[in-house]
């Protein structure tokens, strides 16, 4: 079938470009708008202003620990996520089912909650507080915490992504691996990887825009430290509450940035996969 | 634990000085303290040569004091109420009872008091509290459910209609129930109501901290809002203490109180005078003439539980007022 | 090498029916062996078994004098052409040819001179930069042949290599494996549920239904002496007619066949007829309408005539003609003829000759 679609299904021309005007008009005024204010905001008084902005301590401390705690949960996640994918698609075990909903649990509860939940796990008053304690081993309140709740939220991603494609693709090619004397680990990098690349490259950029970006679960258990503890969503809202708008939005900005240097670069591959086929 | 403190020497950028402090605070205080922290490190490197750097957190004053009861290991908590710093030895057992004897001023080193920000020119003409209840005039105020700030709002309604009308429950009642009729949207944080306010231009006068309402005109515009002082108000007395068991497992017990001590110094006054805090040294303002909670609602604990508790007076009020 | 197995039984679901049971046979050295059967009738499941992919139950499966049948996959040195090719379809042809080696990290000059062998033995020189996707169906299977060869197996295993493709490629291919077999002589185990592949193909058919072996033999053996009533239907597509034994002879209708010896009077009785293993001659007129069929349908398909007949008893039966054996019968649609059941296979209840 021809990318337009067959003429069968066609609207009259009226019909259709109304419909392509009211998408992109909901599009622009949803999207496109609220970013382009950002920028603006961000810019608007010059790019000196954003840059030193960006340089003022505390938000560079900020920046680091967002880019230190995506870079710890998003390789994390993604060999949790494609290892889970691996057994659920290809073995039935007891409590199989019971691990898939445990994969979308974090999709499902608020992130509030999900910070909460380490708290009561970590806090002082928590189920381990006491061992904590002992150790002298500050969880919460901390990068640890910072880093395990942002992992929490962010776990489904890449696990949701390859799931799907693991399970259309069947085992087949893997068990020709198996057969031409290929081990475990030359089947999965040689197979089952290039099979999933592209759904794997998807779920990690979500994972990433998601790490970088979570709020509510990293805000209950950041504990707010400045230049510690906050990172850049947390970084944003002080910022504004502090009427240091262009500080603001030259955070947001800089996040609206790197989320979509990762959409781009999925764009890019996503074509350079068309252009094999 | 090698990687734990691999992990804060990445994320850190204080973790070279010799002596670190945690103040944990509530919201409007950061430029306070960011000076206070600057003039102590000085004055302490001076007098004992040894260099001190203080983080700071802000944050809801009750959420904060959740937080280091949770175990944010704060050396000192500088908070909003009394209420807050309670919890810490009630919920925490973090500090004494008598914390609140061990510095002077009911360990209250600065106050701070609920006043009027209205636009320039003062259109509506609001002087004192009676005038807001003239028609047509919209308050903006946070919900106090959600928001401390808005029960201190609250509460200087009520307290300063009371002092009007010599004590009469009744006609304080009235007065609050008439003032939360003009109030279009109740915001769910004060910073939320001031961008109401601020920002979208809606009402015609926001009930704010005296600091809050100086940040605001200095932020938005000195040539956009008046700050209006009332005949009366409420006496808000932040405390602040040293966290004794964070305090003593840091080994920071002597540097963390010479910090909150240095706060009652002329220094530390100058500094509280130039945030639009309220020193407790040199001469105090004629207006507003100021009730604290203890003399007027028996305390916070008991305010809170009259007025702010599931079905209090502030439910009864508001429900009868839509 | 050869390949023996012996008792292997495999379950699927704890206390269902046994995928297969019991199945023993050894495929000889250097021979095709096919396993025949219909759909679910466990034949690839016996396949995977001698390739490691499925554990078995009980049994065991011996290539040469080896037992592996606990060895991994790996190492079994088996190679198998899977149904539906089962190409890594990121990779190109020479590449997926290349595979087996290169993860025996043989070194590139080798594999490159084999890979370059076995394009020109599956005919695809030209073929080797494309990727899977970009090849027929055909093709595809050939590349699928060359990569299991590649890594030069003890035996070779084909899971119905040819099911996926239309009728006219499928002939084609069983003539090219028939050579490809007769320059590589590597023992073979072919499953399939195509009977002419088998009786073309094979030195030996298992024959399997339900998850058991019916018969194990040459196809001429299969073919000419069914060993059980599943094997004489399902070789041939031989129409089944029930009787009863009477008189030491099986009673179907008017017809009364073959020498039954000691079988009980009164058993059941099914005998088996293939279409083209029917006689059909003009009736005389004066014979009694006991013995004759009426012809209800006529097909030409290409040289042959399918003949459509129903027996007195009611039963039916197609019967297939050369095109001159029908012109010299001459009959139309609803004339009588004589029917000779001479051929048919004929098996009691519980009892067979």
């Amino acid at each position: 079938m021809s990318a337009t679609g067959s003429d069968a299904i066609r609207e009259p021309a009226l019909v259709r470009y109304s419909a392509i005007a009211v998408a992109i008009a909901f599009l622009g005024l949803s999207v496109v708008v609220p970013l382009a204010s950002v920028l603006v905001q961000a810019f608007g008084q010059g790019a000196g202003r954003f840059l030193a902005a960006l340089r003022e301590p505390e938000t560079w401390a900020a920046i680091r620990l967002t880019l230190l705690t995506a870079a710890i949960s998003v390789p994390l996640n993604t060999a949790f996520g494609v290892a889970a994918a691996w057994l659920i698609a290809r073995y039935d075990f007891r409590g199989k089912g019971v691990l898939t909903t445990l994969i979308d649990l974090p999709f499902s509860i608020s992130p509030v909650i999900a910070g909460l939940i380490f708290v009561l796990l970590f806090g002082r008053q928590g189920l381990f507080g006491p061992l904590l304690e002992a150790h002298d081993v500050q969880i919460i309140f901390a990068v640890p915490g910072i880093v395990l709740a942002t992992t929490f939220v962010t776990l489904p991603f890449v696990a949701r992504e390859v799931l799907p494609l693991m399970q259309s693709q069947g085992s087949n090619e893997e068990e020709a691996a198996l057969t031409l004397g290929a081990s475990g680990w030359q089947v999965f990098f040689r197979v089952t990887l290039p099979k999933i690349r592209f759904g794997l490259v998807t779920g990690v950029i979500l994972c990433n825009a998601r790490a970088m970006g979570e709020f509510g679960a990293v805000s209950v258990v950041s504990g707010h430290v400045r230049g510690l503890t906050n990172t850049m969503p947390l970084q944003v809202e002080i910022l504004y509450n502090e009427y240091n708008l262009v500080g603001a939005f030259s955070v947001a900005s800089l996040l609206t940035l790197l989320a979509m240097v990762t959409l781009v670069a999925k764009k890019l591959l996503e074509r350079s996969k068309a252009v094999r086929r | 634990m090698k990687p734990l403190a691999l992990l804060f020497a990445l994320a850190g950028t204080a973790a070279l000085a010799d002596t670190t402090l945690l103040n944990v605070s509530y919201d409007p205080t950061r430029e306070l303290y960011q000076d206070v922290n600057a003039a102590f490190a000085k004055a302490w490197k001076a007098k004992t040569g040894e260099t001190v750097t203080i983080n700071q957190s802000h944050g809801g004053s009750g959420k904060q004091a959740r937080a280091v009861i949770d175990g944010l290991e704060a050396d000192v908590a500088t908070l909003a109420l009394g209420y807050d710093v309670d919890a810490l030895h009630q919920k925490g057992k973090l500090i004494p009872a008598d914390w609140q004897k061990r510095l002077p001023n009911q360990s209250a080193p600065y106050t701070s008091t609920i006043v009027f920000v209205v636009r320039k020119g003062n259109p509506k003409q609001i002087h004192d509290w009676d005038d807001l209840l003239k028609p047509g005039v919209l308050v903006v105020t946070p919900n106090p459910k959600t928001s401390g700030g808005a029960r201190w709002n609250y509460l200087a309604a009520w307290g300063s209609a009371l002092r009007k009308n010599g004590g009469d429950e009744a006609k304080a009642r009235d007065f609050v129930t008439q003032l939360y009729r003009q109030v279009p949207i109740l915001d769910s944080g004060a910073r939320g109501a001031t961008t109401t306010f601020g920002q979208r231009n809606i009402g015609h006068v926001l009930l704010a901290w005296e600091n809050e309402a100086f940040l605001l005109t200095q932020e938005l515009g000195k040539d956009r809002f008046e700050i209006i002082t009332p005949s009366v108000s409420i006496l808000a007395e932040p405390p602040v203490t040293v966290v004794d068991r964070y305090a003593d497992k840091h080994g920071t017990r002597k540097v963390a109180q010479a910090y909150l001590d240095f706060l009652y110094t002329p220094e530390g006054q100058a500094i509280v005078a130039k945030h639009h805090f309220r020193p407790r040294t040199g001469a105090q303002p004629e207006r507003p003439q100021l009730f604290t909670i203890d003399e007027v609602f028996g305390g916070w604990t008991k305010a809170q539980q009259t007025h702010f508790a599931d079905r209090g007076v502030f439910d009864q009020i508001y429900e009868g007022g839509k | 090498m050869s390949v023996t197995v012996e008792g292997l039984t495999k379950k699927f679901a704890p206390g269902g029916r046994p995928a297969v049971h019991q199945a023993t046979f050894t495929a000889p050295s250097g021979a095709i062996t096919t396993l025949l059967g219909p759909s679910g009738s466990g034949k690839t499941t016996v396949l995977r078994m001698i390739a490691g992919l499925e554990a078995a139950d009980a049994g065991t499966v011996r290539l040469g004098a080896l037992d592996c049948t606990r060895l991994p996959v790996r190492e079994r040195g088996v190679g198998v052409v899977f149904q539906g090719y089962a190409l890594f379809k990121h990779l190109s042809v020479r590449r997926n040819i290349a595979f087996g080696l290169e993860v025996r990290r043989r070194p590139k000059a080798e594999i490159d001179r084999r890979v370059e062998e076995l394009l020109a033995l599956v005919q695809l020189e030209a073929l080797g930069d494309r990727l899977p996707d970009q090849l027929s169906g055909g093709q595809q299977q050939r590349v699928a042949f060359a990569r299991a060869l590649a890594i030069e197996p003890r035996v070779l295993l084909l899971d119905e290599p040819f099911g996926a493709l239309d009728s006219r490629v499928r002939v084609e291919l069983r003539t090219w494996l028939a050579e490809l077999h007769r320059k590589t002589h590597l023992t073979t185990i072919l499953v399939t549920h195509d009977q002419d592949e088998a009786l073309e193909l094979s030195q030996q058919v298992v024959v399997m239904n339900e998850g058991r072996i019916e018969q194990i033999g040459s196809p001429d053996e299969i073919y000419d002496r069914p060993a059980t009533a599943f094997v004489a239907a399902f070789i041939g597509n031989a129409n089944v007619l029930r009787g009863t034994v009477k008189e030491g002879q099986a009673a179907l209708g008017a017809h009364a066949l073959g020498a039954l010896g000691s079988a009980p009077e009164g058993s059941a009785v099914q005998a088996f007829v293939r279409p083209d293993e029917v006689k059909l001659a003009r009736a005389d007129p004066d014979a009694p309408a006991m013995s004759l069929g009426l012809v209800e349908a006529l097909t030409r398909i290409g040289g042959f005539v399918k003949v459509g007949l129903r027996l007195p008893s009611g039963e039916r039966l197609t019967v297939e003609l050369g095109k001159a054996e029908f012109e010299a019968l001459s009959v139309s649609q609803g004339d009588r003829v004589l029917v000779d059941l001479g051929g048919a296979k004929i098996f009691v209840e519980d009892y067979s000759i």
